[in-house]
């Protein structure tokens, strides 16, 4: 009889390290190809970071995370085919797309699958359609843009507003968010230009807001078209305050539009130079690690990791399902989980609540100028 | 694999005509074959693998009505895509918005594109070769601006989700399975309805057309009447494909119909094997599971499939189907020594 527990035991040993061992699989579905590369690829190595350095501390509950990225080529069709080839491979939760139209076409897998989808998009009109295992990893645009009227109104005192908007699901999305903020406001929008996704020359946009003689100038488009559209605005010698949300303040913009970047304004949801040492550590590793500045989607893509791992560890086992049901509702503290870089509300519908950030662009650096609270602090 | 009439003399042809039946009967196999053997593929593959092949017998049907245009008609379209979007659109609204029948909207959708094709088949009687293509690059531009900016009907780029899949017999096709083997039959019915006309004489109309359209002409083909009916037909194909693409991935937005999903399938028609029946299978197979299974290579996988298609083209520029004939000519040595005799 004791020889048998001395078997059962020595049994037990061999396969607790066996277990240790055991992996847990996250699958990134991204748009490492196609129009949403620059965002996508930044996402992909915020999350690499974060594996990274989870795995180098023992991993989660034990279990080291294995990582697969699946390119959608920013297309509907193939995203639906890489969440839904994540799903049949096992993944404990599924990591993006990043644009709002590749996971339209694919949150209903993840959906029926009950699987945990964290994504980077911040269209408006995700998280309304009562998707339970939908989260984003930043604020949405109906949470920012009444942040961008009311700065808009208070600190630069604009009557009147053109609106530079890119013509896809995210130009649009913020577009059609901020010109109801505005209005609500009192501010008149005296121009409302939309323009093309990779668009290449903006004179004639430049010169349209030129034209308008408005008191400030709304860009709202993607990270290459942001830069080449304030380069355009300085040729054509626009000297009204250039206003934006996150991307214009981005450090890829700053770097491609060199110059005309300076003195550009607005809000930021995350930035790699918050005046929060958890966030400008982060920006130092991934320097380090990529050699070029993290953007906002690649703190997305760290985050989403890490919300991943808080639940899990909170839930105390690996239940699929479980990480969506405890990440709903709740409130993650960097006291809690250091790697959520900052205090994040998850609101029931997928939604976040954090602070954010105002700042300016001086002599080619992004430099924060105020903290916003939360909308529900 | 029947071949595309050959640019070559009076003795080849001859013989391929002699050799026809035979070949005929090899493509109906073929097709049944590949219908029974796709039927039951999936089992036991999950539903990643059946809605890739899934996908894959649907772009087939788009690049089946791009091979009757450009490869049977030799009419150069890169409107394809777009047709393909106003069949996936009129689908998802009116099964989505309307609640239509999916069948009914399956017809409409081709009547659509059909009546579509015809208008746009106009200038083609009068332009030719780029200059076509000119014309329907003007189009494909257009119908992708109307799907993108006409918010109130199309969803502008938001797109149309929660598009309902059709039913059979009061069966619902939600599962990954039961829409694939649906996916199935339609695509082997369309693949039927081609082969037969290809052995019409509406199918050596088109070939005629093709091949010397003044020729064509003074035996009495009425050339106007054929080129529309072959841009109509084609197109129609587009809007049967967008008709199954919209409920198969159930979300549709604007860019899987954009200009360059065009040109992406007339690469599938070339790569494939423009002119050959079996060949649109081939080029999707190319174009949608390559890149899947390539994937296994990581961040390389697009710059590895292109190299791919690049040699392919480069090593065979009639496609893989001519490829394999050759082959096939080779191993068997039927039609070298008239080849021989012709040169």
């Amino acid at each position: 009889m004791k020889m048998q527990w001395i078997l059962a035991a020595a049994l037990g040993a061999l396969s607790l390290p066996a277990l240790a061992q055991d992996k847990v699989k996250l699958v990134d579905v991204v748009e490492l190809s196609g129009a949403g590369a620059t965002a996508g690829t930044n996402w992909k190595n915020g999350i690499d970071l974060a594996v990274a350095d989870i795995n180098a501390k023992g991993g989660i509950l034990g279990k080291q995370i294995e990582i697969v990225h699946y390119d959608t080529q920013t297309n509907p069709g193939n995203s639906r085919a890489a969440v839904q080839r994540a799903i049949d491979e096992g993944a404990y939760a599924v990591l993006g797309p990043v644009f709002s139209g590749p996971i339209g076409a694919s949150m209903q897998i993840a959906q029926r699958a009950e699987i945990a989808q964290l994504v980077g998009g911040e269209a408006a009109n995700l998280t309304k359609q009562g998707n339970q295992y939908l989260f984003r990893t930043s604020l949405s645009q109906t949470a920012a843009m009444p942040k961008i009227a009311k700065y808009l109104k208070d600190t630069v005192k604009a009557g009147s507003v053109a609106v530079v908007w890119v013509n896809n699901d995210f130009g649009k999305g913020g577009r059609d968010a901020i010109i109801p903020e505005l209005e609500k406001s009192g501010i008149k929008v005296a121009v409302d230009i939309p323009t093309e996704q990779g668009q290449a020359d903006f004179a004639a946009d430049a010169i349209k807001v030129k034209n308008s003689n408005a008191d400030a100038v709304f860009v709202y488009l993607n990270e290459e078209e942001s830069a080449r559209f304030l380069r355009a605005a300085k040729q054509q010698g626009i000297t009204k305050p250039m206003i934006g949300e996150t991307t214009l303040l981005g450090a890829k913009v700053i770097e491609l539009a060199g110059d005309a970047a300076n003195g550009v304004k607005g809000h930021v949801g995350l930035s790699i130079d918050a005046p929060i040492p958890a966030f400008q550590e982060f920006g130092k590793k991934f320097q380090a690690k990529y050699n070029y500045a993290s953007d906002h989607n690649g703190l997305k893509g760290y985050m989403a990791v890490y919300m991943v791992k808080w639940a899990t560890e909170k839930q105390k086992k690996f239940d699929k399902k479980g990480v969506a049901d405890t990440l709903r509702g709740a409130t993650i503290k960097p006291s809690d989980e250091p790697g959520i870089l900052m205090e994040t509300t998850i609101e029931p519908n997928g939604d976040l609540d954090r602070e954010s950030f105002l700042a300016e662009v001086k002599d080619g650096k992004q430099v924060i100028t105020a903290t916003l609270p939360k909308i529900k602090p | 694999m029947t071949a595309p009439a050959t640019h070559g003399s009076a003795t080849p042809r001859q013989s391929r005509i002699a050799a026809l039946p035979a070949s005929v009967d090899g493509i109906l196999v073929t097709l049944v074959l590949g219908a029974v053997i796709l039927w039951f593929a999936p089992v036991g593959m999950g539903r990643y693998g059946t809605y890739v092949l899934s996908l894959w017998l649907v772009m087939s049907i788009a690049v089946m009505g791009l091979n009757l245009t450009l490869g049977y008609a030799g009419l150069k379209s890169l409107a394809q895509a777009a047709f393909m979007g106003l069949g996936a659109y009129a689908t998802a609204l009116l099964t989505g918005k309307l609640g239509m029948n999916w069948y009914a909207a399956f017809a409409i959708s081709g009547l659509i594109t059909f009546a579509v094709g015809l208008l746009l088949g106009f200038p083609a009687l009068r332009v030719q070769a780029h200059y076509l293509a000119f014309v329907t690059l003007a189009f494909s531009t257009l119908i992708w601006l109307i799907l993108r900016n006409e918010q109130w009907l199309t969803g502008g780029v938001f797109g149309l989700s929660n598009i309902p899949r059709p039913s059979v017999f009061g069966l619902k096709l939600d599962g990954a399975l039961a829409f694939h083997r649906f996916v199935v039959v339609v695509t082997f019915i369309l693949a039927i309805a081609l082969w037969w006309m290809i052995r019409s004489p509406w199918g050596r109309a088109f070939m005629a057309l093709r091949e010397n359209p003044v020729r064509a002409a003074s035996l009495g083909v009425d050339t106007r009447m054929y080129t529309l009916l072959a841009f109509a037909i084609g197109s129609a194909y587009a809007g049967f494909a967008g008709a199954l693409y919209a409920p198969l991935v159930e979300f549709i937005d604007p860019s899987p119909f954009s200009l360059s999903q065009s040109f992406f399938l007339l690469l599938m028609v070339v790569a494939g094997g423009s002119g050959y029946l079996l060949g649109p299978f081939i080029g999707a197979l190319l174009g949608v599971v390559l890149p899947e299974w390539l994937r296994v290579v990581g961040s390389l996988y697009l710059i590895v499939f292109a190299t791919i298609v690049m040699l392919l083209l480069i090593a065979c520029p009639q496609g893989v189907s001519g490829l394999l004939e050759r082959g096939w000519a080779k191993l068997t040595g039927k039609n070298n020594l008239a080849k021989t005799g012709a040169r």
